[in-house]
């Protein structure tokens, strides 16, 4: 975590045209030239692979679309959904697993054995449980990110330098100033790569959901242009989807990244 | 004046009842269950600090210092005896009672002044005035215009002071410090201690600090009380009877060094007596 939050001080501390900074770029170019060639060539099937021209009108036929918005807020909706029940819930489950010696040595194997699973495999039962709409698509977003939520509080909890806590009872704070002035700001870390990790998996689980069984959102639409074959289309959405995950990613990353550069 | 005749040695049995002070215990014992057996880590202890005094602990590891840091600071609230402040049964942490960790104690997460302003927001001291307050404390232990930095950006003799501002902060009528410079090199803890000698001349505040570093203690008491290794129990209470106000020149006098020597033979029985004790199982750091 200390690992990660140093490169990222690095790559922001670095100058706009580092050696660095010029290799990333080289490889975005690189492949754009190899994408471009393959596709002037002809060597695969037409439209597998289609020229960046085609790609580029795609995603600007994409954007100026009122219905992709719609399907971009149904997707949005459902993940934040997930984020935030499966966040609340992952936090207060941590909290109770990091406060209790007992419980933690009880329940935490199974979140360990269960975190990775893939959560994919319980879609038909969310389908039956929730219908073929939204709340399928949040269920399985809700249990993909409680669970990495719920490890890292925990962990985050047990770190809690014990002298903090001494400090604070020595000022005799009470139970909801201990709470609000010690725990919470001294486990921002874990939190907030948990909320990281969170969002990651809830991602992959909502569109996951959406590609398998659905009728709205982003996955939908996909999986749509795949079966109509319009591949420009495809690969605009996957492009735009591509782009705004990882923004979502960096403004959590922010949060926590400005925080690890000023606050160690 | 004489070396020896400065050296004025209490018994141990001095009695809590002689003269009421501000932080008085009397025959406190703390027994600590443990799977082989209980142990008695403080046994019964009586003595009494005076308002505006520095008084000093010193013992070898093992000796039960920390168990009474945190029965005074109220951290542990069941013993036998009693202890009290002003006349007031310690039974929690007490207002009256400001605590020094050893340990790194400042929060990383926020910058100097809201470190030392900690205590007052607790209070519930609107922003303004807490910070025009911490500022002073700040001031005191020389950490001006390093208001708006956070702990990482310190080094850790600052981080210590900024723990130190934090606790003067809620003005304590005891500054309770345990080994609070132990971490900390020689040449610093011997300026920190300039440091102290100055907040203690400005502040007159009544100062208990827990130590395993004799001239620390020399260099900052009125008075050393020396325990002994397990059960700790008084062995003496030493009067320093040392010019005031002092810097860390002291150091190299011929009367302090003396102290030094009278400390460290009732010292080092204890000590020994420790290592032997608790051979292969702990090196004690008093010996060094």
């Amino acid at each position: 975590m200390a690992e990660t939050g140093r490169l990222r001080q690095a790559a922001i501390t670095s100058p706009l045209l580092s050696p660095v900074t010029l290799v990333r770029l080289a490889i975005i170019a690189g492949v754009l030239v190899l994408w471009e060639t393959i596709a002037a060539s002809g060597w695969l099937y037409r439209d597998v692979v289609p020229s960046l021209l085609a790609i580029g009108r795609a995603i600007i036929a994409l954007l100026s679309s009122p219905e992709y918005y719609w399907h971009l807020g149904v997707t949005a909706g459902e993940i934040g959904a997930a984020l935030t029940i499966g966040g609340l819930s992952g936090l207060l489950v941590g909290l109770v697993l990091g406060g209790s010696r007992f419980m933690g040595k009880a329940f935490e194997p199974y979140l360990y054995y269960l975190g990775p699973t893939p959560k994919i495999i319980f879609f038909p039962i969310m389908i039956m449980w929730f219908g073929v709409g939204p709340a399928s698509k949040v269920a399985l977003g809700t249990m993909s990110c409680f669970f990495p939520i719920a490890l890292s509080v925990a962990a985050g909890m047990r770190q809690i330098d014990p002298v903090l806590i001494r400090v604070g009872r020595s000022f005799r704070l009470k139970q909801w100033q201990m709470a609000w002035k010690i725990y919470l700001p001294a486990m921002r870390h874990p939190i907030i790569n948990g909320v990281r990790l969170g969002l990651g998996v809830a991602l992959i689980g909502t569109l996951l959901a959406e590609t398998k069984l659905s009728n709205r959102g982003i996955g939908f639409l996909i999986i749509q242009a795949y079966s109509l074959f319009d591949m420009p289309r495809m690969y605009a959405m996957l492009i735009v989807l591509f782009i705004l995950s990882i923004g979502a990613n960096a403004l959590i990353g922010r949060l926590g990244g400005l925080d690890s550069i000023k606050r160690l | 004046m004489s070396v020896a005749s400065m050296a004025t040695t209490h018994t141990a049995k001095t009695s809590a009842q002689d003269s009421a002070g501000l932080l008085v215990l009397d025959d406190l014992s703390k027994r600590f269950p443990t799977p082989e057996g209980t142990v008695v880590a403080v046994d019964h202890v009586s003595l009494s600090v005076k308002q505006g005094e520095f008084f000093s602990v010193i013992g070898p590891s093992g000796c039960g210092k920390s168990t009474l840091f945190n029965v005074i600071g109220g951290l542990i609230s069941e013993y036998e005896g009693n202890v009290t402040v002003a006349g007031e049964r310690i039974t929690g942490p007490h207002p009256s009672v400001g605590m020094v960790f050893q340990e790194e104690s400042t929060f990383p997460w926020r910058t100097v002044i809201e470190n030392v302003s900690f205590p007052l927001e607790i209070e519930g001291m609107p922003k303004a005035k807490r910070y025009e307050k911490a500022r002073h404390f700040i001031h005191m232990v020389g950490l001006d215009g390093f208001e708006n930095r956070y702990p990482s950006e310190l080094s850790g003799g600052m981080r210590q002071r900024v723990s130190l501002a934090r606790t003067l902060a809620s003005e304590p009528k005891i500054l309770l410090m345990d080994e609070p410079f132990a971490a900390l090199d020689e040449q610093t803890r011997l300026l920190l201690g300039d440091k102290v000698l100055q907040i203690q001349e400005e502040l007159k505040q009544t100062t208990m600090l827990i130590t395993h570093n004799i001239t620390e203690a020399v260099q900052l008491s009125d008075r050393i009380m020396v325990m002994t290794y397990r059960p700790g129990k008084v062995k003496r209470v030493v009067d320093i009877n040392l010019p005031r106000p002092r810097t860390s020149e002291i150091v190299g006098s011929d009367a302090f060094g003396h102290y030094v020597a009278q400390i460290w033979t009732d010292l080092r029985e204890e000590a020994s007596r420790g290592l032997t004790e608790d051979e292969g199982r702990r090196v004690t750091r008093a010996t060094r």
